[in-house]
């Protein structure tokens, strides 16, 4: 058990930003202002704050005229700072590019365009994924003055399912480092993600005999799903079976062999959520993932079964995004 | 070679870039006090910044742990064998200065470029122990822009800004804080320290000293740094009558002149202290005194100053020898009002109330001069002769007998007044005095030295007068019966010129100056006298504000009688009332940040003025095509330009910029 986790405070902390973040608008065009950002001094800043308190203290003791004002143009000059760091962020338009669906655990992208209205230019604008688990997730950028600069913010989807980006964060501490300026965005946009391909699936399920078809139910010996023949000039490169191209060549052959069609067309292929293992819905979706993209890298058609749903064998792009569509929100 | 090399700092990588950018800012902030640390100290440092240039100019590694470690040792031992101590003034200066460069050696995290930055603010305060000079001023401004600058870089995460960037973000952050340090510097409550000032507060700063060895002071005559400065309110004495007061001495042991009671010149003992007899009469003079520090408490006015002179926050007491001191050391710029008297006497009247020590001399020392003594007191014009008839017979020998005045009288034997009166005949105004009171005391005639500054200079830019360590003078008085102590300097008997004209011997110059001086010596003298004007504005106006002058500007705007709390106050009102002002223009600016909205709620309000009605949320093209169906033609050109503004927001490459369509939208026609 975690001891963190009990930690009183550590929970109260979590429920006030869950409660902090629910009550922020969600827009995927935000423009900060001065009820959106925030600051407060970093560690950094305390040590200016010391610095310049030593530096007083070291005047009134010795009496320096010019030591005070040295003391007072620096603490001037971080005043200054202050407005420089928050009309850093203060001002700013942050617009979502819709992002494309993604698989879950994988490292995506999104992209954020910056939008600088005013003269001047923005410095050392982070954004990042809030609450993101990577130690090192800030994409830095610097907004050109009335101009626009685009950046991809690292984000690792943790759950399946059509769901609404994360909350996003913004930071600066340009020109001094003395103070954090932040804010917090939630964007509107909702992103799909698929389920977690497995890494190492079993192979692609024996094809079921077409419907009214007379062949019996083959069984899998080669862990490979379809007859193969002999290499024809013009088949296409997609149908070349490599695996078994590999293991003749060792042999010291070198023949090219395909995978029969006329077996494809007697069989079909169907990816089936009870056929899938004996394990729990989580991971029986991965590794149907896995089948659709491993199908769908051999170029054959194949179809889906899910509790309460059929798609019919096909191939292609649109038909991968549909099975893929369904295994997301199923 | 000069080329390669800017191609190669142009082609560094930017951590190596900036790594050398601030490392010239350290070594900047470092320079000035070259002179005034220990020898290693100054090597050491050097050395380390140098070792890190060149790691950083060649992106080689850091050197590890133990180098520094190392380094450190060794810094902490030379600190403790140059200073016996690590604490205190100037081992805590030693030290900062060499953590500062080594801690370049171990820019690792973040977290120590912040440490470099901030060691850096408090290494520029260090300099100000040694010079607040406005050449001072000026270096540690630029080398604070400096540190700003880095730092500002250090926080451009993106690529490879130029640093002029940085320079010039860093650059608006001090101009546009100026205003909080005048603020803040005119209205902070000016202190006393919180704690006592460490003792070595002062080392190395020249001037008079408590006690006089043949030779002090023909050091000091090299010395053209300023000790005081005048300004008279009324009319100014002859520069011949100017004789500021330092200590006097009286005590002799051969070699050294010492203040009669050991040490009484530099503590406070009201006890020994009573009032000094001494009348008064005539015009009194009156004046201020701006006193450069001197770690002594000893108050120059012009002899003599019956009264106290005005010094804030210090107690002042007259000495018996009639030299004002206070309760401390004058460890900072002072200023004070004060009103002499030309005409003076001073001392008891009687033999009776002479103190013997004014009569004595030590055995075995000058046996010439004793015999000169003898000799004077022998011949009949002497024989019965009174103190000022013997006094004036000295000075005419010193007038008569060849002696001169020199910057370089040598070094003197034993026997400092035999010499002077017989073998050199030559000395300086301390070896004149000294060989005066002593064949003085000789001839059994009660005498003393004064030391102090004699004369000054005017400066035509300012009108102040000006006296340097230079004037600094020895002078003798003795006692005569009926009159008082009173002045002689013989001084003025060798060389008429040293007390009374403008002319001065000059110490030897430098090469440079030499040459300058001697091409166009007005245009050197007024070069000079602009460049000590300049100064001593910034003395007067910085250095020396204190908390009278800021009780003065609250005077100044309508306080009756201010303390140092209603600075606290009106110093709050201000930052309340900036902070409240701040507030509405942030209200103000929420409403229209964007420029383009701006713009295009601008057209809308006049076209509604002229009598159209346009939507609230209107884009420009709705708003262009509500503008032709409402003034047709006429509104042609209105309606253009509003689709430019929509081309400029909306179009992949907009062709006018914001700044044009400002430009055109006021030379619009708009339709009435």
């Amino acid at each position: 058990m975690n001891l963190a986790a009990l930690n009183p405070f550590a929970i109260a902390r979590g429920r006030f930003r869950q409660w902090w973040q629910s009550r922020l608008p969600l827009s995927d065009t935000t423009t900060l202002t001065q009820r959106n950002v925030y600051i407060l001094p970093t560690r950094p800043g305390f040590m200016l704050a010391a610095t310049i308190m030593v530096l007083l203290v070291a005047s009134i003791n010795y009496q320096l005229n010019l030591g005070y004002l040295l003391t007072f143009l620096l603490a001037g000059s971080a005043v200054v700072g202050m407005h420089v760091c928050h009309g850093t962020l203060r001002g700013l338009t942050m617009q979502l590019v819709p992002p494309d669906a993604q698989f879950m655990g994988s490292n995506a992208t999104f992209g954020i365009t910056l939008v600088n209205a005013r003269r001047a230019a923005r410095h050392g604008i982070g954004l990042a994924v809030l609450d993101s688990t990577h130690p090192d997730h800030w994409t830095w950028t610097d907004v050109p003055g009335q101009g626009r600069s685009t950046v991809q913010v690292a984000f690792a989807p943790t759950q399946r399912g059509l769901q609404r980006l994360p909350a996003l964060t913004a930071e600066t501490r340009f020109p001094m480092g003395t103070f954090r300026v932040w804010t917090v965005w939630r964007p509107a946009a909702q992103v799909l993600v698929y389920p977690t391909p497995e890494a190492h699936p079993p192979p692609l399920p024996p094809g079921e005999p077409r419907t009214g078809g007379a062949a019996a139910m083959r069984t899998q010996t080669t862990g490979e799903f379809d007859g193969v023949r002999g290499y024809r000039r013009g088949d296409p490169l997609k149908l070349v079976v490599w695996k078994q191209v590999a293991r003749s060549q060792a042999r010291g052959s070198d023949d090219l062999v395909s995978r029969d069609t006329q077996q494809a067309q007697r069989y079909e292929l169907w990816l089936d959520f009870a056929l899938a293992g004996n394990l729990d819905t989580e991971h029986k979706l991965s590794r149907l993932c896995a089948w659709v993209l491993q199908a769908d890298k051999l170029g054959v058609d194949y179809g889906l079964r899910l509790p309460g749903q059929e798609i019919k064998p096909a191939s292609g792009e649109a038909h991968k995004r549909r099975c893929l569509e369904a295994l997301a929100l199923c | 070679m000069l080329k390669a090399a800017l191609q190669k700092l142009n082609a560094l990588p930017r951590e190596g870039r900036d790594t050398l950018f601030l490392l010239a800012v350290i070594g900047w902030v470092v320079m000035p006090q070259a002179g005034n640390l220990p020898w290693w100290c100054t090597g050491l440092t050097a050395g380390v910044l140098l070792w890190r240039g060149r790691l950083a100019w060649t992106s080689r590694p850091l050197p590890g742990r133990w180098w520094i470690a190392g380094l450190l040792v060794v810094t902490i031992g030379a600190t403790l064998l140059t200073h016996r101590t690590l604490m205190g003034r100037d081992a805590g200066v030693t030290m900062i200065v060499v953590l500062f460069a080594l801690k370049t050696l171990e820019l690792r995290a973040r977290r120590d470029a912040f440490v470099i930055f901030f060691l850096g603010f408090f290494t520029m305060l260090t300099n100000f122990f040694f010079s607040q000079s406005l050449l001072t001023a000026a270096a540690m401004l630029v080398a604070l822009l400096g540190l700003l600058t880095a730092l500002v870089n250090a926080h451009m995460p993106v690529g490879k800004p130029p640093l002029m960037q940085a320079a010039r973000t860093a650059g608006g952050m001090a101009l546009v804080g100026a205003p909080i340090m005048v603020v803040l510097f005119l209205l902070f409550p000016r202190l006393a320290p919180l704690w006592g000032i460490p003792s070595d507060g002062l080392t190395g700063r020249s001037g008079l000293s408590s006690s006089m060895q043949v030779g002090n002071i023909a050091s000091l005559a090299l010395d053209e740094s300023i000790a005081l400065r005048i300004r008279f309110d009324g009319p100014v004495p002859a520069q011949q009558d100017m004789y500021f007061r330092g200590p006097v001495l009286t005590r002799f042991d051969g070699r050294e002149w010492q203040p009669l009671q050991p040490r009484l010149a530099s503590r406070f003992t009201p006890g020994f202290m009573g009032s000094p007899r001494l009348d008064v009469g005539g015009q009194p003079v009156r004046y201020e005194v701006t006193l450069e520090p001197s770690n002594r408490p000893w108050l120059m006015v012009l002899d003599a100053t019956p009264r106290s002179p005005q010094v804030p926050g210090m107690n002042t007491l007259l000495t018996q020898d009639l030299q004002w001191v206070t309760d401390r050391p004058v460890t900072d710029l002072l200023r004070y009002r004060a009103e002499s008297y030309l005409q003076f006497r001073h001392g008891p009247a009687g033999t009776a109330g002479v103190l013997p020590e004014y009569r004595e001399l030590p055995p075995g020392f000058n046996p010439r001069t004793l015999q000169l003594a003898l000799d004077l007191r022998r011949d009949p014009r002497y024989a019965n002769a009174d103190t000022p008839a013997l006094v004036q017979g000295v000075m005419d020998l010193l007038r008569s007998g060849g002696y001169q005045y020199t910057l370089t009288p040598g070094v003197f034997g034993q026997h400092t007044a035999d010499e002077f009166w017989f073998d050199r005949k030559a000395g300086f105004c301390e070896h004149i005095a000294s060989s005066f009171v002593i064949l003085m005391r000789a001839l059994d005639v009660p005498a003393r030295i004064v030391t102090g500054y004699q004369g000054g200079e005017r400066n035509n830019v300012d009108g102040f007068w000006t006296i340097r360590q230079a004037d600094a003078h020895a002078w003798a008085e003795v006692w005569m019966a009926g009159s008082g102590w009173t002045r002689v300097d013989p001084t003025s008997a060798v060389a008429p010129g040293r007390t009374g004209a403008f002319e001065r011997l000059r110490a030897p110059q430098g090469a440079v100056a030499a040459a300058f001086g001697a091409v166009n010596p007005t245009l050197a003298a007024s070069l000079r006298a602009a460049w000590e004007a300049v100064n001593n504005s910034w003395n007067q106006w910085v250095l020396n504000y204190t908390q009278s002058k800021q009780l003065d500007l609250l005077k100044n705007i309508g306080f009756t009688s201010p303390s140092w709390e209603d600075l606290a106050y009106v110093l709050l009102g201000l930052i309340v009332g900036v902070a409240l002002c701040g507030a509405l223009w942030t209200l103000w600016e929420r409403s229209r940040h964007d420029p383009w909205l701006r713009l295009l709620r601008h057209a809308q309000r006049r076209l509604q003025q002229a009598g159209a009605v346009v939507p609230a949320s209107a884009p420009p093209r709705q708003t262009a095509a509500v503008a032709l169906a409402r003034f047709g033609d006429a509104a042609q050109g209105v309606a253009d330009w509003l689709l430019r503004l929509e081309a400029h927001r909306y179009a992949p490459q907009p062709q006018a910029s914001l700044a044009k369509l400002q430009q055109q939208y006021k030379q619009l026609a708009w339709p009435q």
